[in-house]
């Protein structure tokens, strides 16, 4: 872990496999703030929403216009590049390659581009009705190819008894060579659950190294530098935050926390970095200075959180997300006791809605996943 | 006379500072045993998984300790710890209980027996003859278990002597439960195994890192499957088997499996095999 730290000025885009796969070393100050937050919860029962960062007051959030230009989405096309490299490299010869990411780690589009840009068919998954019916025909419909690729394995099951069995059958045909070679692109809490059902340990499986603080620095520093003499300073040191200071720094550097904090992932830590962007209330002219927040505003989950919101949570987290009527399918209980505890999850921003769907939201992942391992749940192996 | 004089003689002088000594050591006491018992169940409620069980474990084994420190700093203050007086003091009480008191001190003494043993602390699920439920709390005399119904059972820890005692989960976070079905099926038992095994893994209940069995046995009027899993925690026991149950018959009835009928006899002996956590039931 410490001589990845020391490398890691290597590639933003690593793709490696997922037994290579490692988490950003922790810092100090994110070892003791998680011992701080730990006895915080349970002497108080919840943690304070705000913690005050210097000249907090004298600080406003960035309006979504100038945030789109300092953070923009990730342009997943760099890494589907890094994917095809390695498969041409490595697993040319695999019937089926697994391409494996956390939530917000883009498997979808990184697998699509890397179709799209080597011309291979893509399997559509079948719609949420089907699965809900418990159909298999988008299975028996798929007929052999020389290759194809299938961006998001997750939205091809539901968590109940005929709702896996369209899905085994896909794998156990693609896995056995009967669809010809393909790519499979997966969420990683849906690969550890399928792992347990159908059984994947021979599979070669693939996923984007974790990102370390330094590459964090150099990606978002470097996404912002378009604007003319912009100075990002940490609210915590008053200091500005430059590539160079965060190497100097390294283990104690405020990227190193955030990368720390968000597992390594590229997609969560931008959600932060958007969110703890301030500009001074009264910028003078011509001056263009920011401030990174230090508190990590987040929405935090309790010691008390109940089995329903537990169970809920992690319903959403080994289906990638799922719409009400689906979500009442793959939980033990009544409809209207799903719709409760999703509807207070979601008013507590826990949740948030995309494209239909209901999915943990990228600055309470860190908190729910904590949560799950605490109480022995399946997580994933990211 | 001279024999109260003997008597007399095993204790020490006691002055009124002794007096107020021993009466600060038992108050003392008293408040860190209701101190550390109350903040480590408060703890241990706070925790989940194996640390939620290991810290109530310690609930008992402090208590015993505190007592045994009291003792030791209050017997030499009145007693002068002779063997002579030890011999005579230890004869006389042994006296008084084996004719009084000889079920308090075996609970007593058998208390001290479980937190020394462990054979049940609470958060474990046990059963004691006809009680199963969950250890609340772990006392002096007696264990209070908390059976599903709500019922507060306090069983004496003599029983620890000759009664058997069936742990569950013995302090950690496994607990196999065992869901029965009793069919009727003439071919399709391989399909009806793998669709029971299915069940168990689509639970939202289910430990992924302990086995899923199925079992099948052969009786005269059916096949008695049972699925053999674990929840997540302990406490789902019966939620878990809920679902298990729930939604196992939903699939079976969806394929048209049928339920064994029972001829009346079987029924009442099958009494004693229903669904439930692994273990011998009464």
């Amino acid at each position: 872990m410490a001589k990845r730290l020391e490398n890691a000025s290597s590639s933003l885009w690593e793709v490696v496999e997922i037994e290579a796969f490692s988490t950003p070393e922790k810092t100090q100050r994110s070892r003791r703030q998680h011992y701080i937050r730990a006895l915080r919860t349970w002497l108080t029962g919840k943690r304070d929403a705000q913690r005050h960062a210097i000249e907090e007051n004298k600080l406003r959030k960035l309006p979504e216009v100038r945030l789109a230009h300092l953070a923009p989405p990730i342009d997943w096309s760099r890494p589907a590049a890094a994917l095809g490299d390695t498969l041409d490299r490595a697993f040319h010869e695999q019937p089926v390659v697994f391409f494996v990411t956390p939530p917000y780690g883009g498997h979808p589009d990184i697998v699509s581009r890397w179709a799209k840009a080597h011309r291979v068919g893509l399997i559509e998954a079948p719609a949420v009705e089907e699965l809900l019916a418990g159909e298999a025909d988008w299975v028996m419909q798929l007929n052999e190819q020389a290759r194809w690729a299938l961006p998001a394995l997750e939205r091809c099951f539901l968590r109940n008894h005929a709702g896996i069995q369209g899905v085994r059958v896909f794998l156990e045909r693609a896995l056995g060579g009967h669809l010809g070679q393909g790519v499979i692109g997966c969420d990683s809490w849906s690969y550890a659950f399928l792992k347990h059902i159908i059984g994947l340990e021979s599979v070669p499986t693939l996923t984007l190294q974790g990102v370390e603080g330094e590459q964090l620095a150099e990606y978002f520093i470097g996404a912002g530098r378009g604007h003319s003499a912009l100075t990002v300073y940490s609210a915590r040191t008053g200091e500005p935050l430059s590539t160079e200071s965060q190497k100097q720094r390294k283990r104690e550097s405020d990227f190193q926390y955030l990368a720390a904090h968000c597992r390594g992932q590229l997609g969560i830590a931008r959600s932060y970095w958007r969110e703890q962007l301030r500009e001074p209330v009264q910028q003078s002219e011509g001056d263009e200075e920011l401030w990174l927040l230090d508190a990590l505003d987040e929405a935090e989950l309790t010691n008390e959180t109940g089995d329903v919101a537990t169970l809920v949570l992690h319903a959403l987290l080994i289906h990638s997300g799922l719409c009400d009527e689906a979500l009442a399918e793959v939980v033990p209980f009544t409809r209207h006791e799903a719709l409760n505890a999703r509807m207070a999850l979601t008013r507590m921003e826990i949740l948030s809605e995309y494209e239909g769907r209901w999915q943990v939201a990228p600055l309470s992942y860190a908190s729910v996943r904590e949560l799950l391992t605490s109480r022995n749940y399946l997580v994933d192996p990211l | 006379m001279e024999e109260r004089k003997k008597y007399a003689e095993l204790f020490n002088d006691i002055d009124s500072g002794t007096v107020i000594t021993v009466g600060l050591i038992l108050l003392a006491t008293v408040l860190l045993i209701v101190l550390s018992q109350r903040g480590l169940n408060w703890l241990a409620n706070r925790l989940h998984g194996q640390l939620r069980f290991r810290v109530f474990a310690l609930v008992p084994l402090t208590r015993l300790l505190i007592l045994i420190a009291a003792i030791v700093l209050i017997v030499p203050m009145i007693i002068d710890p002779s063997l002579r007086n030890m011999v005579t003091l230890f004869g006389a009480l042994g006296l008084a209980i084996g004719f009084a008191l000889k079920d308090y001190v075996s609970s007593l003494i058998a208390g001290v027996v479980s937190a020394v043993e462990l054979p049940y602390r609470p958060g474990d699920w046990v059963q004691i003859e006809d009680a199963y439920g969950e250890v609340k709390h772990v006392g002096m005399r007696t264990v209070h278990i908390q059976t599903p119904d709500d019922d507060l059972v306090a069983m004496p820890h003599l029983k620890l002597w000759d009664t058997p005692v069936y742990n569950a989960n013995n302090g950690g976070p496994s607990l196999q439960c065992v869901a029965s079905f009793y069919l009727c099926v003439e071919d399709a038992a391989g399909w009806v195994r793998q669709a029971l095994k299915d069940v168990a893994l689509t639970s939202a209940y289910l430990r992924f890192d302990a086995p899923i069995i199925v079992v099948a046995e052969e009786k005269p009027w059916g096949t008695h499957y049972r699925i053999r899993a674990y929840p997540v925690d302990p406490r789902q026991q019966f939620l878990f088997i809920t679902d298990l149950t729930v939604r196992a018959k939903q699939v079976l009835g969806q394929a048209g499996i049928k339920t064994a009928h029972l001829p009346p006899d079987t029924a009442l002996d099958a009494g004693e095999v229903t669904s439930g956590p692994s273990k011998p039931r009464g």
